[in-house]
């Protein structure tokens, strides 16, 4: 029995009041058991999204916690069956729209298995995909660290994490020409070359970042409030984890050192040095350390991937896949090449009937099945790819790890106060596009 | 008929052609894979197995599911700790035609299939490294399997999304209700035999056809 259920025992022994329209002595009896069912969200400012938890709680203390999704449902992968192979990597980019770069990976590594080119996609490609992935994750966790202080009272936290970020997206901004939603990764390849300046410009933000993740570090890492506010709370053990189907870096911090990245790898990810960051504490402070940790073990990927960037083609070889023109930046913004225009509309027949069948039909994927994951800010996440032979998907699906691991918030929230729900739900970092797709 | 021969038609039916084309670009199962397929015949000779692209794809009964899958979570051999995704793929029934196209070389060719619903389980061991996949098929009218919620708890939200979607009911499930759609919704979106509605537009009656007829 708490000790607010006592006080409220003791409230009950104090002389009755009869009130007119009412008999206030039946609400002590009713609530004898100090249950009562809150609502926290859909919109609320410190549930990480459009999250939506239905909390039973005995005063403070919750009993339990049953998370409500579909805020964000937007029936991405129904849309996907009725567009091209190559538009669904427009569609998958806006599904964790904190990592657009992993759901382009996941289903372009996919799309590749079932088309058997798996091994054809230039090298140039694959360390480029590695340098915008890891460049990616280092975002993600920024802002995961950022809404985590906020959503605790850290206000500059959230100020520093969301500043540091936007060096990222301005590199982004600079290959793709977009700070998010990038349809950069392709099916074959990526769709154009990094541009000139690129390997100075991320080299001067890796070195900015360095100093800036210290002051991040001191901000927060020795800061007793943020201890307090994170140490022993929501702790998971690796069975647990297991059982929820739980990846990433809430695994790593239960001590279990799981990265696909290491065990499966990708796009040659396993050649560069790096190490895994496991804790063992299993907290909400042992997931922000991890966080921390694999920030810094990113920065040390980018840096091996630009120091031994290959050069060539960053398409695949094969003209019935690859998209016909390289894309160039004119004066109207990026689009096909001025010397492939003049090539297609002047010189060869033959190329303009390739091209517009390429780019209105796209190509023909052999049917199957296939099964892509990558490592994720936020662990596994993978696409499920079905062809029937067609220019179109069959069915894709995306296993994202967010929308599993709000399938663990009631095994997490059991025995919190509600203000650790808070720091719970912040620890797993979802991002509700992800969860709803 | 030409003499170029790419344009000459081999002398074999549309389903031989598609298992040939099928064997070629098969991969051999790795070593690992294999001795996971071998465990599981092993114990369950009512399985199924497949190989395509690397993957290992096991095809069980409905019935022996729950089995399949306490068997792969708790045999050393195979220790699955993570049911890593539930998925399903609607294949409905009726006639289909597949058109062919002479670049790939697929077939044109029709086939007539009754309706079914693939359920898909991924399973992941982290300390052996290995990772297959699970098929039940099951029949697209009340498909009904039973839930894997006592042998993997993640099985709880996946489940939940496979009955919202594609409708299938998993039985023994603690909740199952949906989980994105509104609680009154009519239908399971993901089934290709959902109708899809077009988009209204303010022109002499004009309408956006639905996405499954749009010709582009």
């Amino acid at each position: 029995m708490s000790e607010i259920t006592e006080q409220r025992r003791d409230l009950a022994a104090v002389p009755e009041f009869t009130v007119v329209g009412a008999d206030w002595q039946e609400l002590p009896d009713a609530v004898e058991d100090d249950e009562m069912i809150i609502n926290m969200g859909p919109q609320h400012p410190s549930t990480h999204g459009v999250l939506r938890l239905v909390l039973r709680l005995d005063g403070e203390e919750v009993l339990d916690c049953q998370p409500v999704i579909g805020y964000l449902h937007t029936g991405i992968e129904k849309n996907l069956e009725y567009r091209p192979w190559t538009q669904g990597v427009t569609f998958v980019t806006r599904m964790d729209y904190l990592a657009p770069l992993f759901n382009e990976l996941a289903y372009c590594l996919a799309v590749e298995r079932l088309l058997g080119i798996s091994d054809q996609v230039p090298e140039r490609a694959q360390a480029i995909r590695v340098i915008m992935t890891e460049l990616n994750r280092v975002s993600s966790h920024l802002v995961g660290l950022a809404t985590t202080g906020m959503e605790l009272g850290a206000i500059s936290a959230m100020l520093y994490g969301f500043r540091e970020r936007e060096y990222i997206l301005d590199i982004f901004e600079f290959v793709t020409g977009l700070r998010m939603n990038h349809a950069y990764i392709r099916p074959g390849g990526v769709v154009v070359d990094v541009p000139d300046g690129f390997e100075q410009r991320t080299r001067e933000v890796i070195a900015l970042l360095r100093t800036r993740l210290g002051e991040l570090h001191d901000l927060l890492t020795q800061n007793p409030i943020w201890i307090e506010r994170n140490s022993g709370i929501g702790v998971l053990t690796p069975e647990q984890c297991f059982d929820y189907g739980i990846t990433g870096p809430v695994l790593r911090s239960a001590g279990v050192a799981h990265d696909l990245r290491k065990t499966q790898p990708y796009c040659g990810i396993d050649s560069y040095d790096f190490d895994v960051v496991t804790h063992t504490d299993g907290d909400c402070y042992a997931r922000y350390l991890v966080r921390l940790g694999e920030i810094e073990q990113s920065l040390r990927i980018v840096e091996q991937a630009l120091d031994r960037l290959p050069g060539g083609p960053v398409m695949v070889a094969d003209k019935k896949i690859a998209w016909p023109a390289q894309l160039a930046l004119g004066p109207d913004g990026l689009g096909n090449a001025k010397e492939h225009i003049s090539k297609i509309m002047g010189q060869s027949m033959e190329a303009l009937i390739h091209h517009f069948k390429l780019v209105t039909e796209g190509f023909v994927v052999p049917q199957g099945s296939a099964y892509a994951a990558v490592e994720s800010p936020r662990g596994e996440l993978a696409a499920h790819v079905t062809s029937d032979g067609t220019n179109k998907p069959y069915r894709v699906h995306l296993r994202d790890p967010s929308f599993v691991h709000i399938g663990a918030l009631p095994a997490l929230a059991g025995g919190l106060y509600v203000a650790d729900i808070i720091a719970a739900v912040a620890s797993m970092d979802p991002v509700m596009g992800g969860v709803d797709r | 008929m030409t003499d170029n021969p790419r344009m000459q038609v081999p002398d074999v039916t549309a389903q031989e052609r598609i298992n040939q084309i099928e064997a070629s670009v098969a991969i051999q199962l790795d070593g690992k894979l294999a001795a996971v397929r071998d465990r599981i015949a092993g114990a369950f000779p009512s399985c199924e197995f497949s190989g395509f692209r690397g993957e290992l794809t096991v095809t069980a009964p409905p019935d022996v599911l729950v089995d399949l899958l306490t068997f792969c979570k708790t045999d050393p051999d195979l220790s699955c700790e993570l049911l890593s995704d539930v998925t399903g793929v609607h294949w409905p029934g009726g006639v289909h035609e597949h058109q062919g196209q002479e670049t790939t070389g697929w077939p044109t060719y029709t086939i007539e299939q009754a309706g079914r619903i693939d359920v898909l389980y991924i399973l992941r061991s982290v300390s052996r490294n290995h990772w297959f996949r699970v098929k039940v098929s099951l029949p697209d009218e009340h498909a009904a399997v039973p839930s894997a919620v006592p042998v993997y708890r993640s099985a709880n939200v996946l489940e939940r999304e496979v009955f919202d979607l594609m409708g299938v009911r998993f039985e023994g499930h603690p909740r199952l209700e949906r989980l994105f759609m509104p609680e009154d919704w009519e239908g399971h979106p993901l089934r290709k035999d959902y109708p899809l509605g077009g988009v209204e537009v303010q022109y002499k009656g004009a309408t956006v056809p639905p996405p499954s007829e749009r010709q582009y």
